[in-house]
């Protein structure tokens, strides 16, 4: 019988090709904006969490704060050596560690200044680095060198400055007082996005001698899990281990660690060490906030777009019952149930829904592969603002797939009120329709 | 023994704030196998009593009984799968379904029915569409035959779930003299093959001259209800 079914909505659906090929194509459109607008984020997502999770955090990371006095804070991990041992022994899932000072400084060069946020690296123990970071202008293994930096190219063209050039960084130290020490443009690197706009790497000891630190301080200790998909419990465990293991852990909260060493910690009235485990989503929480934001105004466009696509369906179906009341009535007389009337108009709906969604996906596959193909470069002021370089679509089957199946359910669920409509025709009020 | 049975019947319609009565206290009984002709002129009831029987309308008084059920005691869904499995239609405009071809036109009952094999459900239908004359247009459309071979296909899906009763609302009403003649052969020829009751409204005298019995309505009340086969066997005498 579903065979028949099928081929009544088939049929019905191609008798009035034009009016259906109008709702299709705008159930269409619609899904292709959706799939496209939800891989463009998604590809904006992944770049973002790709390259911050290289250049900025770690999956899980376990940083920290150093206070001598109430007022002040500095971005330390002391004694890091034993917090790391006390890492590797509670977390299994880790896949490799990383351990990066922290700190921010005024660049100096022979033009001009600008803030950094520094991170001091060990590049012979980071792995994925290489991976994200597309060298330019020198070369990455000179950054292993003590007084070397690694610039990216807004960077460099801001200071105007080249490979082996020297910068002059100005940092306050934790005990309140300003250092300074001079580093050798060693790479330039190509923007990776929102990040490369303020983020700069020095080789690990020449951060420590800027800021005046021993060689068991450290800025954070960057953990990647084999699945990502554990930070949370594996942050949650290790604020408890480090607590029972006699460090003072603070509270989590979402914010990356600059905007709790410029806004909160330095009004808490705590000194010493305190330690700060955090996640990826936690330090990324505004760039996060920001995707929210996108994905929020993109479901706004879809909703409304759907309820164009709703009114449509609820004409259309109003002008086929209207059609075929003369046929429904007839159908009712020799023994139609009123539940099959229903289905029958639902199916129709829902083949028209299936038949547009998937034009749609299959639009919004050959848009994207096309613009992903073709490697579109973006004006850098896009740039910053996407966080990548190409306009790039990240298509995710899943996402998809969800994304048809939920238009293609809301064109059925549209088409529910006329169906029942339609079924709770008397038969003879429906055989005798003139119309 | 009556399969239908039709008992102080009246039906009124709201014209507005008018109430209009259609039918006014009508009792009929129709006997298994009878190829009965409700005939009178347009307006006076037969169509709004043909609902009644075939259980597509209710009556505002009276009961009306087919094949010994009460159909004021049914539900809606118990009504239809009456219809389904008791009642067969002819409707004076075909009303066949425009998307489906003759064969499937006339399976479409029995896919409702359910419970049939494919093949068993193919020869029944092939049988029909061939004891109707129509077996080579199977594959085609409503629309790709005439008034006289769709009101054929009609007859075929009205009979293909072996009805105990048809019904059938003017018939040859769209239809020229002869192919309306031919119609009302095929269904004389099907009551008298299977014995299946026929209820056929019509005003034209040269179709009502085929029934067995003929009931005459006028304003809403039966006036007269002959007995054409003893008549006829009574003027052959």
């Amino acid at each position: 019988m579903i065979g028949v079914d099928l081929m009544i909505a088939g049929r019905n659906l191609a008798r009035h090709t034009r009016r259906n090929l109008f709702l299709g194509g705008a159930l269409a459109a619609v899904t292709a904006l959706l799939v496209l607008l939800g891989a463009l984020t998604a590809g904006m997502e992944s770049a973002m969490m790709q390259s911050a999770t290289t250049l900025m955090t770690g999956h899980v990371n376990v940083g920290g704060f150093f206070k001598i006095t109430s007022g002040s804070a500095a971005p330390l991990v002391s004694q890091y050596p034993r917090v790391l041992e006390t890492v590797r022994a509670r977390v299994p899932e880790v896949d490799y560690v990383t351990v990066r000072g922290r700190g921010w400084a005024k660049a100096v060069s022979e033009h001009v200044s600008m803030d950094l946020v520094l991170a001091g690296v060990d590049v012979a123990h980071e792995p994925t680095f290489r991976k994200v970071l597309h060298v330019v202008e020198g070369d990455l293994e000179a950054l292993s060198q003590p007084g070397t930096v690694l610039l990216f190219e807004g960077q460099a063209e801001r200071l105007k400055v080249k490979v082996n050039d020297v910068l002059t960084l100005s940092a306050p130290t934790a005990r309140g007082v300003n250092n300074t020490a001079d580093v050798r443009v060693a790479a330039i690197a190509r923007n990776v996005g929102l990040l490369s706009a303020f983020s700069a790497f020095i080789q690990a000891d020449t951060l420590r001698q800027l800021y005046g630190l021993s060689p068991a301080t450290t800025g954070a200790i960057h953990l990647y899990l084999r699945d990502p998909k554990d930070a949370p419990r594996v942050a949650a465990r290790l604020r408890t281990a480090l607590a029972e293991a006699g460090y003072r852990v603070m509270e989590p909260e979402a914010q990356p660690y600059w905007m709790k060493l410029m806004q909160t910690v330095p009004s808490e009235d705590w000194t010493g060490q305190k330690l700060d485990v955090t996640t990826a989503d936690d330090e990324m929480g505004q760039f996060k906030q920001f995707i929210l934001a996108l994905r929020v105004v993109t479901g706004l466009l879809v909703v409304i777009l759907m309820v164009v696509v709703v009114i449509g369906i609820l004409n259309t179906l109003a002008i086929a019952i209207r059609e075929r009341t003369r046929e429904i009535g007839a159908l009712r007389a020799i023994g139609m149930q009123r539940r099959k009337v229903l289905w029958l108009f639902v199916l129709e709906t829902a083949l028209l829904g299936l038949l547009g969604t998937g034009a749609g996906v299959a639009v919004a596959l050959a848009v994207a592969g096309a613009v992903n193909a073709a490697g579109i470069a973006l004006p850098e002021a896009v740039q910053v603002f996407l966080a990548q370089e190409r306009l790039r679509f990240l298509l995710d089957p899943g996402a998809i797939a969800t994304d048809a199946l939920v238009l293609a359910a809301v064109a059925v669920l549209a088409a529910v009120f006329p169906a029942r409509r339609a079924a709770r025709l008397k038969p003879v009020t429906a055989m005798h329709h003139v119309g | 023994m009556s399969i239908v049975s039709v008992e102080h019947v009246s039906k009124d319609y709201m014209l507005g704030k008018t109430v209009v009565p259609a039918l006014r206290d009508v009792s009929l009984a129709v006997g298994k196998g009878e190829f009965l002709s409700i005939a009178g002129p347009s307006g006076s009831g037969k169509t709004t009593l043909l609902n009644l029987v075939g259980c597509v309308d209710t009556p505002t008084a009276g009961r009306v009984i087919v094949a010994g059920q009460d159909t004021a005691r049914l539900s809606e869904r118990a009504l239809t799968e009456l219809r389904l499995r008791t009642i067969g239609f002819i409707f004076q405009s075909f009303n066949l379904v425009s998307v489906l071809s003759v064969f499937q036109n006339v399976e479409f009952p029995l896919l409702l029915q359910g419970g049939q094999t494919r093949k068993e459900r193919a020869e029944r239908v092939l049988a029909l569409l061939d004891a109707v004359g129509i077996a080579e247009h199977a594959r085609h459309r409503p629309s790709e035959l005439s008034g006289g071979q769709r009101q054929r296909v009609a007859i075929a899906r009205a009979l293909v779930t072996r009805p105990a009763l048809v019904l059938a609302d003017e018939p040859t009403a769209n239809l020229d003299s002869e192919t309306g003649g031919n119609i009302i052969d095929l269904m004389k020829e099907m009551n008298r093959r299977d014995g299946t009751t026929f209820i056929f409204s019509t005003h034209d005298p040269k179709v009502m001259a085929h029934a067995s019995a003929l009931v005459r309505i006028e304003d809403g009340r039966i006036a007269s209800r002959e007995d054409l086969d003893a008549a006829r066997l009574a003027g052959g005498r």
